[in-house]
């Protein structure tokens, strides 16, 4: 076992505005199911501290001890063969209770790091094969983070697809053959003046947000005197927001149990598919994470029932980057777009026949010379 | 129990996509129809409609214990290990199970697709084994690659080589080995993120092209699915077990039934002369349309071939072999936007190409007329919203495009015959993907897996000494890594409105296209920046899609002033930020534009800001630059953009003096060097 290093953190809670970041992580903390978040924005905007710290808030899970991928010792289904062997052999599976892991990709990984590979120190002592874990392994059940998501190499972004979309990574090389569970969060940020994000991994990405830098004058100041305080008394700091923490902690942990009996109606799931039409988001996995986030609001919000504001929040996590930009349209005009989905939603849904599909792009958007 | 089978959404609960549902039990019923490629756009279950797949194929029997998934039925092909077994009359155990799913993942090595030596025997024993890879586990079963498009060049000609023949030669590592791999071949693919290498196509017996489902209902009934899969899932899945299990029995049904359905000459007519309206090469796409066509009819339950049949067959079948490309996969909602965004003037523009004499192929016949209904269609269309629009700003459509798509013919020929691109460009760095093994010794970048696989047979007479291992220098490998790019391309495009004057803009368009394609062919990323009105932006990201670019393309407005220093200097910031990512690119930038700048990034002089960042560029050795002028000539020329291609130490051309495949000759001859 490594030593557990106890390093003083950075609070979630302590961070000053950038509330859609926050929210959009808190939302994957509460139902990991979101399909992580992408985070877009410049440098210095507190992305990579609030999902560093988000790993504190996360709840505690239970996982098999000594096993190298974390499998959950309830789950059968979510197991990895190995564990899978021991309980058909009638073994009594070790339980032991961690932290969730945030396990942080570096822009320069290698494959073999990543998606694991040979064991050369067994190989070369036994003369076996052995499949030594990589990244993806140690990311089971946990979150994966990469910072400078845009900048990965392109063949690691390969092998991201491939597990990132089936939980599962497949390893055929340098004479292993093996597959394990990586059900992970993906979680990304990126500074889009660096370049952009290939379409189908940021499809892979459950939801997206955009944050800037804050323009506020007294709230600058007070993230510079917050990171002052942090960095002369960590034990202060810690003290001071830690009530805030627990209160956000238990949120989360309130917002888990109610989640199981969200309830979504007809209607809304209509608004949540013409919403997916109109803005003319390809596939459906926009309409999926639409759902699923909706739902994850209403449950964070206390409510047992998904209402418009809801979709309109998730919606705009959600579609940020489904949605085909066309060339030098200014950002920002489909807000207005989905809002006005939102608000021309009629209740029977069956009579509407979509006929005037579009005329909202009728006429191109002319910015003002 | 393997881990692997576990829950997995259930085939019959897809909702909608039900040409794919019928193409993939299609290849379920009768493996010899040659694989199905799916593309489509991200997020239309095609991953999850493959995966799904292996719960409802029949079963199969096999020699039980078989790594190559013998037939025990049939001496003739069994296996080197089980003929001996039958010569030694041992009664070979026979195992019934389904069909299997063998997934291929992209950073698959070569030594474990074909099979390499058997390392931990080697060592105990000091003798050489074989010891299969997925081409063996995949024999009688799917092998299925998720994002075919993105797969290793190298590991596609090993795919391609045992699918031809049937077979997988080993000669490797001192190993000496043969098997069987007959396998369906299935692959999904997004073509936003590159197209698929034309050999590879050719190997797909079947090819379709989904999109997302339109109608409201139906994604409201696919939300609810999905909800009800992701809150229980193993309910979700006894409650399809009737479909499952009903589907499943279909497909043994049509099975049996293969051998009794008869198809009537007149049918085998239709396929024939569907293939040759289609302009196809070779003969492959009638027998595989014949074949389709009777496994249709079997899976009707009818005794003989319909037309109906027949039709459905090459509508799978044609997709991706008429010689005429398709067209780029359009989108409803952009068909028509495209139309309304041209003026009446671009329409006569394109009537007089379309008016050019077509001698290529017969098919283009037909796309004519259609075409010259939409156009009908676009008028009035184009006609109604100029009476309520002003125009400030032009969409223009892609010029020649009749030239570049013969281009693309030619292209497929080429390929064909040889092999000899340079798509390969193997780094001496430790970056990319490691595919194989050689014994040269270059660059320290230590095979493992392959050093320990050349030193295991040896391990019996070498003394060892608390380890099983003993490596010797000459048993050392070294990685051999693949790295798919080599050029980068970035287009810097001035879109203001003095682009729009004659057919500047359209021809623009046309040579950008042209060139997308080569850079497609060779694998070359490529990236577009736009400039107009008061800023530039960056297009398309460095990528090897055309039909993204095809899609910005047609979408790229004209009109406003024209900010060339903003333009030109955040091209260069894109190679910058690339280098970052690459250092081993060799990037061009190609600047098209008539050098009138009048639009200042910074508040100083537009033409001479244009000019400082034209220096810099020159300063950086790396960057190699074409600039384009699109100037007419004749009239009161002002040579602006000659002054700056001077500045800037980049090779200038005139538009005029460039049809667009002429442009595509320069440039290859410049990147070649």
């Amino acid at each position: 076992m490594k030593k557990q290093k106890f390093i003083y953190h950075y609070h979630f809670t302590a961070i000053v505005g950038q509330d859609k970041m926050k929210n959009a992580l808190i939302l994957n903390a509460i139902n990991p199911k979101l399909g992580g978040v992408l985070i877009r924005g410049e440098k210095g905007t507190a992305k990579s501290t609030a999902v560093r710290s988000l790993a504190v808030l996360l709840p505690d899970i239970e996982v098999v001890a000594d096993c190298k991928f974390g499998c959950n010792p309830h789950n059968r289904s979510q197991m990895c063969q190995e564990c899978i062997n021991r309980l058909d052999c009638g073994e009594e599976l070790p339980k032991e209770k961690r932290k969730t892991r945030v396990i942080e990709l570096p822009v320069g990984s290698t494959e073999d790091r990543v998606v694991g590979t040979l064991d050369l120190e067994h190989a070369i002592k036994k003369g076996e094969k052995r499949f030594e874990p990589g990244m993806l392994a140690e990311a089971n059940r946990g979150i994966l983070y990469v910072d400078e998501v845009n900048l990965l190499d392109d063949h690691i972004v390969d092998i991201l697809l491939d597990s990132a979309a089936m939980g599962v990574n497949v390893v055929e090389r340098e004479g292993v053959s093996y597959s394990h569970p990586a059900e992970f969060i993906l979680i990304g940020t990126m500074n889009p003046e660096e370049g952009e994000l290939r379409p189908q991994l940021l499809d892979r990405f459950g939801l997206c947000v955009h944050i800037q830098g804050i323009a506020d004058l007294d709230q600058r100041v007070e993230v510079v005197k917050r990171r002052a305080f942090y960095e002369q008394d960590p034990a202060g700091f810690q003290k001071t927001w830690k009530q805030e923490e627990e209160k956000l902690q238990q949120a989360i942990v309130r917002a888990k149990e109610l989640l199981q009996g969200v309830t979504i109606s007809d209607d809304i799931l209509y608004l949540i598919a013409r919403i997916a039409i109109d803005m003319n988001v390809d596939g459906h996995r926009a309409d999926i994470m639409m759902m699923k986030a909706s739902k994850t609001i209403a449950a964070f919000n206390g409510r047992r029932e998904v209402i418009k504001e809801d979709v309109q929040s998730a919606a705009d996590m959600a579609l940020q980057h489904r949605m085909r930009r066309k060339p030098f349209q200014k950002p920002g005009v489909e807000e207005g777009k989905i809002m006005g989905i939102i608000s021309h939603t009629h209740p029977h849904k069956h009579e509407h026949v979509h006929t005037h599909r579009h005329q909202h792009k009728k006429v191109p958007k002319i910015p003002k010379v | 129990m393997d881990w692997r089978q576990r829950e997995v959404y259930p085939f019959s609960a897809i909702v909608g996509q039900q040409k794919m549902a019928r193409a993939l039990i299609l290849n379920a019923i009768f493996p010899s129809l040659g694989g199905l490629l799916i593309r489509g756009e991200k997020g239309t279950a095609k991953s999850t409609a493959v995966r799904a797949l292996a719960a409802v194929l029949p079963e199969i029997e096999v020699v039980s214990g078989c790594p190559f998934n013998c037939d025990p039925h049939e001496y003739d092909r069994l296996c080197p290990g089980c003929k001996a077994r039958v010569k030694q009359s041992v009664d070979l155990p026979i195992a019934k199970r389904k069909i299997k799913v063998i997934d291929l993942p992209l950073g698959a090595t070569e030594d474990r697709v074909l099979g390499s030596l058997d390392l931990e025997y080697a060592v105990k024993e000091g003798k050489r084994r074989f010891t299969p890879g997925l081409l063996a586990s995949a024999h009688r079963g799917i092998l299925y690659i998720d994002e075919v498009n993105l797969l290793n060049d190298h590991i596609v000609d090993v795919i391609l080589d045992a699918a031809g023949m049937g077979m997988n030669f080993v000669e490797r590592e001192g190993v000496s080995y043969m098997h069987r791999a007959e396998f369906i071949l299935i692959g999904t693919m997004n073509p936003e993120e590159g197209e698929l290498r034309p050999q590879l196509l050719d190997r797909f017996g079947m090819c379709i092209q989904i999109e997302g489902i339109e109608n409201p209902d139906e994604r409201v009934r696919l939300i609810k699915l999905r909800e009800r899969f992701d809150k229980n899932s193993t309910e979700f899945i006894m409650a399809y077990q009737t479909r499952q299990n009903n589907l499943s029995q279909g497909i043994m049904r049509a099975k049996a039934r293969f051998s009794h359905v008869k198809i009537s000459d007149e049918m085998v007519q239709l396929c024939s002369k569907l293939a040759l309206d289609a302009f196809v090469a070779g003969h492959r796409a009638d027998i595989v349309i014949r074949k389709t066509a009777l496994t249709i009819a079997c899976y009707e339950g009818r005794d003989a071939v319909t037309e109906e049949d027949v039709n459905e067959a090459a509508d799978l079948v044609l997709l991706h072999r008429v010689r005429m490309p398709p067209p780029p996969p359009q989108h409803r909602h952009e068909e028509k936007e495209k139309s309304q965004e041209k003026s009446p003037q671009d329409e006569k523009e394109n009537e007089k190409q379309e008016e050019k004499p077509e001698t290529q192929n017969r098919r283009e016949g037909e796309v004519r007329e259609n075409q010259e209904e939409e156009q009908g269609r676009d008028k009035e269309e184009s006609e109604n919203s100029l009476s309520h629009s002003p125009i400030l700003e032009n969409v223009f459509p892609v010029g020649d495009t009749f030239k570049v798509r013969r281009i693309q013919m030619q292209r497929d020929r080429i390929l064909r015959k040889g092999s000899g691109r340079r798509s390969r460009t193997r780094t001496s760095s430790k970056a990319g993907r490691y595919i194989m093994s050689t014994m040269e010794r270059r660059t320290n970048d230590l095979a493992l897996d392959a050093t320990l696989r050349a030193a295991a047979p040896y391990q019996k007479q070498r003394s060892r000494q608390d380890v099983a291992i003993v490596i010797e220098e000459s048993d050392i490998r070294e990685k051999i890594r693949e790295k798919r790019i080599g050029n980068f391309i970035v287009f810097v495009v001035d879109a203001s409105g003095s682009m729009g004057a004659g057919k500047r803009m359209i021809e623009t368009k046309g040579a950008i296209l042209s060139l997308l394609l080569d850079a497609y062919q060779k694998r070359d990323k490529v990236a577009m920046v736009a400039f107009k009105a008061d800023r530039a932006e960056v297009l398309l990201p460095p990528t090897s899609s055309i039909e993204l670019a095809h899609k910005l393309l047609e979408e790229l407005p004209t009109g406003g002033k024209t900010p060339l220093c903003h333009g030109i200097s955040l091209g260069y910031q894109v190679i910058q930020s690339y280098f970052r990512k690459d250092p081993h690119i060799y990037p061009l930038l190609i600047l098209i534009s008539d050098g009138k700048a009048n639009m200042s990034q910074y508040g100083g002089k537009p033409v001479s800001e244009a000019m400082e960042v034209a220096e810099e560029i020159k300063n950086d050795n790396r960057v190699n630059t074409v600039v384009v002028d699109v100037e007419k000539s004749g009239m009161i020329s002002f040579g602006l953009a000659h002054q700056l291609s001077l500045q800037m130490g980049a090779r200038y051309f005139r538009i005029g003096d460039l049809k667009s495949d002429t442009l595509v000759e320069i440039l290859r001859e410049d990147l070649l060097i």
